[in-house]
């Protein structure tokens, strides 16, 4: 039943927000990938709404769910296929090498979980913490406990927690489960990207766009790591690639939802969120847009302003700043200087990064003058909005950087590569 | 300008690959050795400390505070009993609750421990791992 309320919910969202009919393979594929991330990120979240309000939900939450996907796919039945566009056709060596970049990401991932089988630290330490509390115990406030050490980081949304404790209930509590589901996500990282790019400006430019991903040395690593941050770079590359290509406001509206999902996953994800909406704004001036968006994304604000406002201890940024450490680190020019030369490291990481953000970074250097687009202007701000986050924040700032630089490259990586294939694209057609 | 394009990607690509082969193939297998799973040292300590809150004490400081190394074994130690117990709230430090556990790097420190903290043993689970009470 769990599985069947995941799929029929996650179609449900897909058929309600995207009104048209698919028009061919990849338009089916890209919207299946929606489908299976919204159906899970649907799964989790009405599973921590239900925890919330009535206690540990029985069969009941997943009957509700799958009749409610159900009766979306009835009432929405796609009627008008989806007007076709011109793509280019990718060579097949492409394909081959896409394929091949797919098994050595896929071998590094087993080969990772193999070496790490409860995850990366912030697995254990956080979220398969927190689904095991779920899993384990009626009672919601012991996973949340302020008794425990701040580094359970109480406070964070549990949109993969949930998924586990689920999964945990229906397959029983083995290392294969939270395995699985990054497995899961990290695919789904993967194929939102390619087939994204792909139903816009083809299969070539969507396969070079899946390199990107898949090829990036971190990206395997991170997905195998069991952590949030694969999670929360699918609902935010699912926004950002329904919000580029949308042709009705309720695609807005399930752009919004996507990144409403977004803020359940990681509290990062209200930063990216907000970054989308005022990015929308500012560059199409579309405020009927924005509201459909911001009412996709409602639901899970809410349930995140409920965990929130109403149970969650406050964040460690929170808890250990002072207003007087926040002035003196905001007027520590040494700070500054420093997160600036951190920062300009971390570009030509290439145990991580291989040259792919160097290559970024140059090619936004070369298009400097052009108007940014929605999703690069998204990115700036989030990109500019942790300046002062970090550099504000109460920890030692080499610390904090070093051990959460890399996820949050990884966060906005695919949609880094959805903002910049469309420019690639366009520039190379007119040359 | 598209073929060029598509170079510079695929080569990108390509050095990306090698990395990912190099690190998980060649040099993890040389320098990071297997972790075995947390559980396989913890899992015991269920059937002894199974609801409720209880207390951990070590030979090691774990970091609980602000500016304190967070990437310490004694950090490792505490958070891996953590995440083995759950759903049980282990209260860092604290000797008072009912049932502590006892998690010791030098297993030979156990008794001192035990004597400087007012403990006395309910079940020894592994060397250096044991579950006590204030006597």
């Amino acid at each position: 039943m769990s599985i069947l309320a995941l799929l029929l919910s996650g179609a449900g969202l897909v058929a309600a927000g995207m009104r048209d009919r698919a028009s061919d393979g990849i338009e089916r594929g890209f919207r299946a990938a929606l489908a299976i991330a919204l159906g899970t990120g649907a799964w989790a979240a009405s599973y921590a709404a239900w925890r919330m309000a009535f206690g540990t939900p029985g069969a009941a939450k997943d009957v509700v769910l799958a009749l409610a996907g159900a009766a979306a796919l009835a009432v929405f039945r796609r009627r008008l296929p989806a007007p076709a566009q011109g793509r280019e056709p990718a060579p097949r060596w492409l394909y081959a090498l896409f394929a091949a970049a797919c098994v050595v990401a896929a071998a590094a991932f087993v080969e990772h979980t193999m070496r790490f089988p409860d995850g990366g630290w912030d697995a254990w330490m956080i979220w398969n913490l927190r689904a095991r509390f779920l899993a384990r115990a009626a009672d919601l406030h012991s996973a949340i406990s302020p008794a425990m050490a701040f580094l359970a980081h109480q406070d964070y949304p549990w949109l993969l927690p949930g998924a586990v404790a689920q999964a945990f209930s229906t397959f029983g509590e083995s290392r294969m489960v939270p395995a699985a589901i990054a497995a899961l996500f990290g695919a789904l990282a993967v194929a939102v990207v390619t087939l994204g790019v792909a139903r816009v400006h083809g299969a070539r430019w969507g396969l070079l766009g899946g390199l990107a991903v898949v090829t990036l040395p971190c990206f395997a690593t991170f997905a195998s790591n069991q952590q949030a941050d694969v999670p929360l770079a699918v609902y935010f590359a699912i926004a950002a690639a329904l919000m580029t290509s949308a042709r009705s406001r309720t695609e807005l509206a399930l752009a919004g939802f996507s990144a409403g999902l977004g803020m359940w996953t990681k509290n990062e994800g209200v930063l990216y969120a907000a970054c989308l909406g005022i990015a929308w704004i500012w560059r199409t001036r579309d405020l009927r847009g924005a509201l459909a968006f911001a009412a996709g994304a409602l639901p899970c604000a809410a349930l995140l302003a409920w965990f929130k406002l109403g149970l969650a201890p406050p964040n460690d940024l929170a808890a250990f700043s002072t207003r007087a450490t926040i002035l003196e680190n905001a007027l520590d020019w040494r700070r500054w200087a420093e997160l600036l030369v951190l920062t300009a490291r971390r570009v030509v990481y290439f145990q991580d990064f291989g040259f792919w953000v160097l290559a970024g970074v140059l090619l936004l250097w070369f298009m400097r003058k052009r108007p940014f687009s929605v999703l690069g202007t998204a990115l700036f701000l989030a990109c500019a909005a942790y300046g002062p986050i970090y550099a504000l924040q109460p920890h030692r700032l080499d610390w904090i950087f070093r051990t959460s630089a890399d996820r949050i490259l990884t966060q906005l990586w695919p949609v880094a590569v959805l903002a910049t294939m469309p420019a690639l694209a366009r520039t190379t057609a007119r040359t | 300008m598209n073929r060029r394009v598509t170079a510079l990607m695929v080569a990108l690509a390509a050095i990306g690959m090698l990395r990912i082969l190099w690190l998980h193939f060649v040099s993890e297998p040389r320098n990071e050795p297997r972790r075995a799973p947390i559980d396989v040292r913890y899992a015991a300590l269920r059937a002894v400390v199974s609801s409720g809150e209880a207390g951990y004490v070590s030979d090691l400081p774990a970091a609980v505070h602000l500016g304190e190394d967070a990437a310490t074994l004694g950090t490792r130690m505490y958070l891996h009993v953590q995440f083995a117990v759950a759903p049980v709230v282990l209260r860092y430090d604290d000797a008072r609750p009912p049932l502590v556990v006892v998690n010791l790097h030098d297993p030979s420190r156990l008794p001192d421990l035990m004597e400087q903290r007012g403990l006395e043993l309910v079940a020894q689970i592994a060397a250096g791992l044991a579950v006590a009470r204030p006597r």
